[in-house]
């Protein structure tokens, strides 16, 4: 839709999904002030999973919320998908959200009283999808992270790792372009991670969806198509893991 | 649509329990209140609600039926001369000091002089046949089962009424008043025991219409005659609610049902809102997680409002079946209680403006539902 804003600047079919361009963020608690980000640029490629690493307390979670579009920048600019979310109001931004992006948080954040079907289905009933398409959708998303057999259950009868899958389908129903996940795994054990892990870098790969995902578990580098070290608000370094994108794309992993 | 509030209502009760608890006693107690006042207040209009009269003619500006002065009784021909006007009688109210039999001290009694023909208006609903035709005797009086004790009478003794001799020939029913006793006789003995030399005339006339939904209409055409002294009309129900009215208000029990209402609206919209800030809370995370994903806080507003508003309904419910096993109980009991139509839609409303109210303030809390804060 707004794709063509920025057009004669890159190379149209590697224009990156996700840029920030001398991005600067501070937290004011009391007389302190705590500048987190400073004038940092980085550009996020679409159809990938980059995982964002570093100790707890580098920033990597605030620039999470800034890419997303969840909270402003002091300074610089951040454009999602040729939007520049700075120029967005609170309810375009809910707007843009609704249209083009999941959330995984480390919490599950499952309402008790729905079963895993009404979770996903719920955010769908807001995008102006019909009940037969929102339905299809939901268990749709819900068999692909495997829980098609599991879907009528609520919340305390789901284990931890299968709450993260609901959350994950929640997320990809909507099939969003971008796809962002908070420290996805640090509440399960390895296998459960293994798992949410896995999937995130199938969606990436089979949607052609953009997977920002933030974690300080040393165990995720491996599954990542690209790996940021983030240390005291700067990128120490940028690898990445894998052959080119088009030999990934399709493959299931 | 999945319907969130609602599941949720469901599922988690036991956290929405003391809302609808709170909101269903402010609704039991104020219905309770409104029905015991009513009841007891009705009783000031029993005169024209256990009457078979359609208009009232009395003094202008009388504010309730003891309060009356003389008419001229020549209004009952020009009353007559109405095409829709069936039968006139004239109605004479006595306040009257009584000294019965046995000490007793001083008893303040509303001596109603009424037309004891078998086809007589006044007291038709309330007197059989047979008490109102022992009327005709010279000083026979009726009294209510409920003031003998008062009286220090039984059926057949003597007493006085300022000063003039009264027999008792006969114990009604439904007959009670409100800050004295009601004392029935016939027009004839109300005169004689009348010893107020400014009354030339009876209290009111009253009539009945070929057409007792026109009540209305007729009064307001036989208003305005000038040949007659001072005069003025209602239709029946208008006086008995003038009636009802100026208790209420006179004695201050109309505040006191008000001031109730406000109480009971602050401390159940407390409680209700404390109930479902705490459920939001509860969900906050979830709420959050929704907004991240795009839904709008417009929507999640709604979602508390609906759970407000079925707080409201459950507990109205709840208020509604325990108010009618009370109200019936105190019915059975001989307590005067009282609903209508206007005062049970009353406590409808204030209910559902309390669970309106606290589900508003409780949407407030919505503001914490940031989805930034689900990254830290």
């Amino acid at each position: 839709m707004n794709t063509m804003h920025s057009g004669n600047l890159i190379e149209p079919a590697r224009r990156p999904a996700l840029q920030a361009v001398e991005v600067s963020k501070a937290f004011v608690s009391g007389h302190q002030r705590t500048q987190v980000l400073d004038r940092l640029s980085l550009a996020i490629e679409a159809a990938e999973l980059t995982l964002i690493s570093g100790p707890s307390g580098c920033g990597k979670s605030t620039l999470l919320a800034i890419l997303s579009g969840l909270q402003q920048v002091d300074g610089g600019q951040v454009r999602a998908l040729g939007s520049e979310l700075g120029q967005l109001d609170l309810r375009a931004l809910e707007r843009f959200r609704l249209q083009h992006t999941g959330f995984v948080f480390q919490g599950f954040n499952l309402f008790p009283a729905l079963s895993a079907f009404e979770q996903v289905e719920l955010p769908l009933n807001h995008m102006g999808l019909t009940r037969d398409e929102a339905r299809r959708r939901a268990r749709q998303s819900l068999e692909e992270v495997g829980l098609g057999q599991r879907m009528r259950l609520r919340p305390s009868e789901l284990s931890g790792g299968e709450k993260q899958r609901v959350a994950i389908a929640r997320a990809l129903a909507k099939q969003p372009e971008l796809l962002f996940a908070d420290e996805p795994t640090s509440a399960l054990d390895a296998a459960n991670g293994q798992i949410i892990i896995d999937l995130l870098h199938r969606i990436a790969h089979s949607h052609g969806t953009t997977v920002l995902c933030v974690s300080h578990d040393p165990r995720l580098v491996v599954h990542a198509d690209r790996v940021l070290a983030m240390e005291d608000g700067r990128i120490l370094s940028d690898r990445r893991n894998q052959a080119p994108l088009s030999d990934s794309r399709g493959t299931p992993s | 649509m999945v319907a969130l509030a609602r599941k949720t209502l469901v599922y988690e009760w036991r956290r929405f329990l003391p809302a609808m608890l709170a909101v269903g006693f402010a609704g039991l107690l104020q219905l309770l209140q409104i029905a015991l006042v009513l009841g007891i207040f009705g009783s000031t209009s029993l005169y024209v609600t256990g009457s078979s009269a359609d208009v009232w003619v009395g003094y202008p500006g009388t504010q309730s039926v003891g309060l009356g002065r003389s008419i001229d009784a020549d209004l009952q021909s020009r009353l007559l001369m109405d095409p829709q006007v069936l039968r006139v009688e004239p109605y004479l109210w006595v306040d009257g000091d009584w000294r019965g039999p046995r000490e007793t001290g001083g008893a303040s009694v509303f001596v109603s002089g009424i037309d004891p023909a078998a086809d007589g208006l006044m007291f038709s609903k309330v007197l059989s046949p047979t008490l109102r035709a022992r009327l005709v005797e010279p000083d026979a009086i009726i009294v209510d089962r409920s003031a003998l004790d008062q009286l220090g009478i039984g059926i057949g003794q003597s007493a006085t009424i300022n000063g003039q001799r009264v027999r008792v020939v006969g114990i009604g029913t439904g007959l009670r008043a409100l800050g004295g006793v009601n004392v029935l006789c016939s027009l004839d003995t109300a005169r004689r025991l009348d010893n107020d030399v400014t009354d030339n005339g009876p209290t009111y006339l009253v009539a009945s219409l070929r057409d007792p939904a026109r009540a209305a209409t007729v009064a307001a055409r036989l208003r305005g005659a000038t040949s007659f002294g001072p005069y003025t009309t209602w239709s029946a129900s208008d006086f008995a609610q003038r009636s009802v009215r100026y208790w209420l208000f006179d004695t201050g029990a109309g505040a006191g049902v008000m001031f109730l209402a406000g109480i009971v609206f602050l401390v159940g919209a407390a409680i209700t809102s404390q109930t479902l800030v705490a459920a939001v809370n509860g969900s906050i995370r979830e709420y959050a997680t929704l907004n991240a994903l795009g839904v709008g806080v417009g929507a999640l507003r709604k979602v508390v409002l609906e759970q407000a508003f079925w707080v409201g309904a459950l507990g109205l419910l709840g208020a509604s079946v325990l108010g009618i096993v009370l109200l019936l109980l105190a019915r059975s009991q001989d307590v005067p209680v009282v609903l209508n139509a206007p005062s049970a839609l009353a406590c409808i409303i204030l209910v559902m403006g309390l669970a309106a109210v606290s589900g508003l303030a409780a949407m407030r809390s919505l503001r914490r539902a940031d989805p930034a804060t689900l990254l830290r």
